[in-house]
């Protein structure tokens, strides 16, 4: 086995230059043929540029946003799976994603659905649920004993998903026709946001999320050996935890507020990336985060053009794709 | 080199006051101080020499597991103090303090596919720290600690697909690559068949004599402790019930005492060193 | 003598086949309908006093208000429908579960269907020819196909702005956007109206329109309809704003956004000719003069 050093270069250039290709490549293709040459041509005003409009606002913003949104929720998962010591857990485990449904379902139903300096009401009122969930949560793990309890913290995080999606049910059946069809929709999940409102909302959360993500990894790969003996070794266990749980939480209730809840990447990802990285958390964190990318870029393009011009909502594909793939890591670990 | 004065533990509420006193000392009691019935341990007295061999003896719930913790900083005692040549642990950095001593659990799994030379490169997190990664040097330090335990043929194996003495081997590597000076192994042998019992043992006793690695290990097995330790803790219900040489300590009234057993206590020519085989119940 | 007989014996026989008969003729008296596009046919035709239920969602014309209400298309109170003891249930014919209900009531039904634009005074028709008012529901099919071709003529030889018809979006963006599609009263409304729907070459009633469709397709007129309690004027300019996101559109550029608030735009009735004319009126003002 190469040290360490060679194998991280080798994982950060080979995932790093499949996003590139993904983002050059993506915005290019779509439901309606553009071509390179006309998208750059400087002699056509804007305005009359269809190329360029189609290439740069209703295409680019979305393939940024798959790759935001692929990377946090693919590195959360694996976050997520140190964390609570299950290779099947997942950003939505928690009642994290569950919280922000019901956030921007409360904010459709009550018409709370308005501009606040350009940036969208919707994605916020995401986030401010996930933030409630994770409080909660949060609050009932660490109650008691010196830092987190995982059996609580799991107890809790899926006694809240349960919760939440039990309100957010009893909230759509009270709501009006239309919100009911607008939260059904957004429950789907979609990228097309047309603009980097949704997306500088909650931009500074992802920054903080990924400056944690930086500190967490050989503290997780110890703690994962047992939480005793990662403290005799120097590990600040607690903090560790914390600052998993809270940035976890941070980069999915970010993610799920731009693009409404996508299931199966937090699950899926990890484990893909693993079968070529091996465990250790300091090239599973990064390369997760880059494969996270472009798996959403891919499936973001599969959604959009497979029966153009109708797209199908892009949480489809991923669980298409996902959901074999997770059966199939069932029945691998149950040998 | 390791020393515990006086220490208590409590998992709840914290009591009493420090105190130093004798090394040697049957069920104390402090003048003054107050004991509460959930101490888990009670003003314990240990001292370990460079190159010792000691077992902390006792039965389930005795307040092994909890001493060893104690004596590597893991937290620190409701009262007493734990010194490391002369310095309380409680003003080292935890990483400090991994540099010296090292930690080795009854058991370890992982619910991730490590591999061996995965969990053995893990020893050298004191060295490096959160975002340093391994060299080259790191590397031959786990190589040799692989080599020291006999496990370097696993290296590239899954962990979780060892027998359990191969696992128990590799997280000894793996708590040999820390470069320590001192050894705490809670509980080596628990889990083991005899065959992978005798295999560890071996190594242990290879590491002191030869590496001159200090061990403490705590134990409720008797044959164990008489095969291995030079001298003994014995620990009953929190209190020290006797310290010292292994031959002067370990006798059929202290056995009868810890366990509540008839037992016989000899040397046992072929092997060495003094078996203890049970006889019936006291 | 026996063939007397016979005639005399035959005769309560008679009666009672000319009174099932009779009966049978009776027009419908109390009549519950389940689409407020019907229930301002019938008051269309002039007999909106024959109605005992109306949904909730009916709010036209003024006199329902005072009618008892039975729910809605997904949630019809059925034991409300039968308390009222109707001979007569207007329901979709998406109501399968509703129509075996009133079968084993033995209440007759008719099902309606939501189609097309000449479905509405093909269903006004056949309406009025099942209570008993053909006449004049037959006059009322006929007032609208007139003011339908009056609005035509007024249009002809008018240029047809390449239009995109949006019936619902999230009110602050532009995200869930639905236009109508190729086919539907929607359509036929437009194209009535003198608009060219952008979407023409999509049979269906209702297209999803994303950031790229929109572009791609380049409407010169965006008419956006908003309907029900929630919108009220004071919104408008503020929701046409959000289209200044895609301001290469060439509506956006050149303001041909349109905000119309209306629910007679959304219930194929017979205000559907109010809402052809608002709609020529918005995409041709000068022809309205």
């Amino acid at each position: 086995m190469q040290p360490i050093r060679t194998r991280l270069a080798i994982a950060v250039v080979v995932f790093g230059a499949l996003l590139l290709g993904a983002l050059a490549f993506a915005p290019l293709v779509g439901s309606t043929p553009i071509s390179l040459a006309r998208v750059f041509d400087r002699s056509v005003p804007f305005a009359d540029n269809l190329d360029a409009q189609i290439f740069f606002i209703a295409r680019l913003p979305r393939v940024v946003a798959a790759a935001l949104i692929g990377a946090s929720l693919a590195a959360a998962g694996a976050v997520f799976q140190a964390l609570l010591r299950n290779p099947l857990a997942t950003p939505d485990t928690l009642g994290v994603s569950s919280g922000a449904a019901l956030g921007a379902m409360l904010a459709i139903t009550f018409h709370l659905d308005f501009s606040v300096s350009g940036l969208p009401t919707i994605p916020l009122a995401s986030f401010a649920g996930s933030l409630c969930a994770l409080g909660v949560v949060y609050a009932l793990a660490t109650g008691r004993r010196r830092g987190l309890s995982t059996t609580v913290l799991l107890l809790a995080g899926v006694t809240m998903t349960g919760f939440l999606s039990a309100l957010t049910l009893f909230i759509q059946y009270l709501a009006d026709f239309t919100a009911t069809f607008r939260t059904v929709r957004w429950l789907m999940g979609s990228l097309d946001i047309g603009s980097y409102g949704p997306i500088l909302t909650v931009l500074p959360m992802l920054i903080v999320a990924f400056g944690m993500f930086a500190t967490l990894p050989r503290p997780l790969d110890l703690i994962s050996l047992g939480a005793d003996a990662a403290a005799a070794r120097g590990v600040n266990v607690a903090r560790a935890e914390r600052s998993a749980l809270i940035s976890a939480s941070l980069a999915t209730g970010a993610a799920v507020s731009i693009g409404g809840p996508i299931s199966f990447i937090g699950l899926v990802v990890p484990h893909l990336v693993r079968l070529f990285v091996g465990s250790d958390h300091r090239l599973v964190l990064p390369s997760s985060a880059l494969f996270g990318a472009v798996f959403l870029i891919v499936c973001d393009l599969v959604a959009r053009t497979a029966f153009a011009p109708i797209e199908l909502p892009v949480g489809i594909i991923t669980a298409v794709i996902g959901g074999p793939f997770f059966l199939w890591l069932l029945t691998r670990a149950s040998r | 080199m390791l020393r515990a004065a006086d220490v208590s533990f409590t998992y709840r509420r914290a009591t009493g006051r420090a105190r130093t006193g004798a090394m040697e000392s049957a069920m104390t009691q402090a003048p003054g101080g107050r004991e509460r019935h959930d101490d888990v341990l009670k003003h314990v007295f240990l001292e370990v020499d460079r190159g010792d061999l000691v077992g902390i003896l006792g039965p389930n719930g005795s307040g092994k597991t909890t001493l060893l913790k104690l004596l590597g900083g893991v937290f620190p005692p409701a009262s007493g103090s734990v010194t490391l040549d002369g310095r309380p642990l409680a003003g080292w950095s935890r990483r400090e303090i991994a540099r010296r001593i090292a930690f080795v659990p009854q058991e370890t799994s992982t619910p991730f596919d490590f591999t061996v030379l995965d969990i053995v490169l893990m020893g050298r997190f004191p060295h490096l720290g959160t975002f340093a990664l391994e060299g080259p040097e790191d590397l031959a330090i786990a190589r040799r600690a692989l080599e020291a335990t006999g496990t370097a043929a696993f290296e590239g194996r899954a962990f979780s697909t060892l027998s359990g003495g191969e696992k128990q081997r590799v997280v000894v590597a793996s708590a040999l690559a820390q470069s320590p000076e001192l050894l705490l192994l809670d509980e080596p042998t628990a889990s083991l068949d005899i065959g992978h019992q005798i295999e560890v043992q071996t190594l242990l006793r290879r590491l002191n004599a030869d590496g001159g690695v200090t061990m403490v290990l705590s134990t409720h097995d008797l044959n164990l402790a008489a095969a291995l330790c030079r001298r003994l803790v014995l620990l009953k219900d929190g209190h020290v019930l006797a310290t010292g040489r292994t031959e002067d300590v370990l006798t059929p009234d202290t056995v009868r005492e810890l366990y509540h057993v008839n037992a016989e206590v000899a040397w046992h020519p072929r092997a060495g060193h003094l078996t203890v085989v049970p006889i019936g119940r006291s | 003598m026996k063939t007397m007989q016979a005639r005399l014996a035959a005769l309560p026989v008679i009666a009672l086949v000319l009174l099932a008969a009779a009966n049978q003729a009776a027009p419908p008296r109390r009549i519950v309908s389940l689409i407020p596009a019907v229930t301002e046919m019938l008051f269309a035709i002039g007999d909106g006093q024959r109605l005992v239920g109306v949904t909730s969602y009916d709010h036209f014309p003024p006199e329902v208000s005072r009618i008892a209400r039975v729910g809605g298309l997904l949630d019809p109170d059925v034991e409300r429908i039968l308390a009222l003891r109707p001979d007569l249930v207007i329901v979709y014919n998406t109501q399968v579960e509703l129509k075996q209900r009133l079968d084993r009531a033995g209440i007759g039904y008719y099902s309606y269907e939501h189609r097309a634009l000449p479905d509405i005074t093909a269903t006004l028709r056949a309406i009025g020819a099942r209570i008993g008012s053909a006449d004049r529901a037959n006059a009322a099919a006929a007032g609208m196909e007139r003011a339908f071709a009056a609005i035509r003529s007024n249009l002809s030889g008018t240029a047809h702005p390449r239009t995109m018809l949006v019936f619902e979006r999230d009110p602050s963006s532009l995200r869930n956007i639905y236009a109508s599609g190729g086919y539907g009263f929607l359509h036929d409304m437009l194209e009535a109206a003198g608009g060219r729907n952008v979407f023409d070459d999509l049979k269906q009633q209702s297209v999803e329109v994303t950031t790229e469709i929109a572009l791609a397709r380049q409407p010169d007129v965006i008419i956006e309809l908003w309907y029900g309690d929630s919108v009220s004027a004071l919104d408008l300019p503020r929701r046409r704003l959000a289209w200044n996101a895609l301001g290469s559109v060439p509506a956006v550029r050149n303001h041909r956004v349109y905000e119309l608030v209306g629910d007679e735009f959304v219930v194929p009735g017979p205000r559907v000719v109010d809402a052809t004319r608002r709609l020529a009126r918005t995409l041709h003002p000068e022809k309205y003069r």
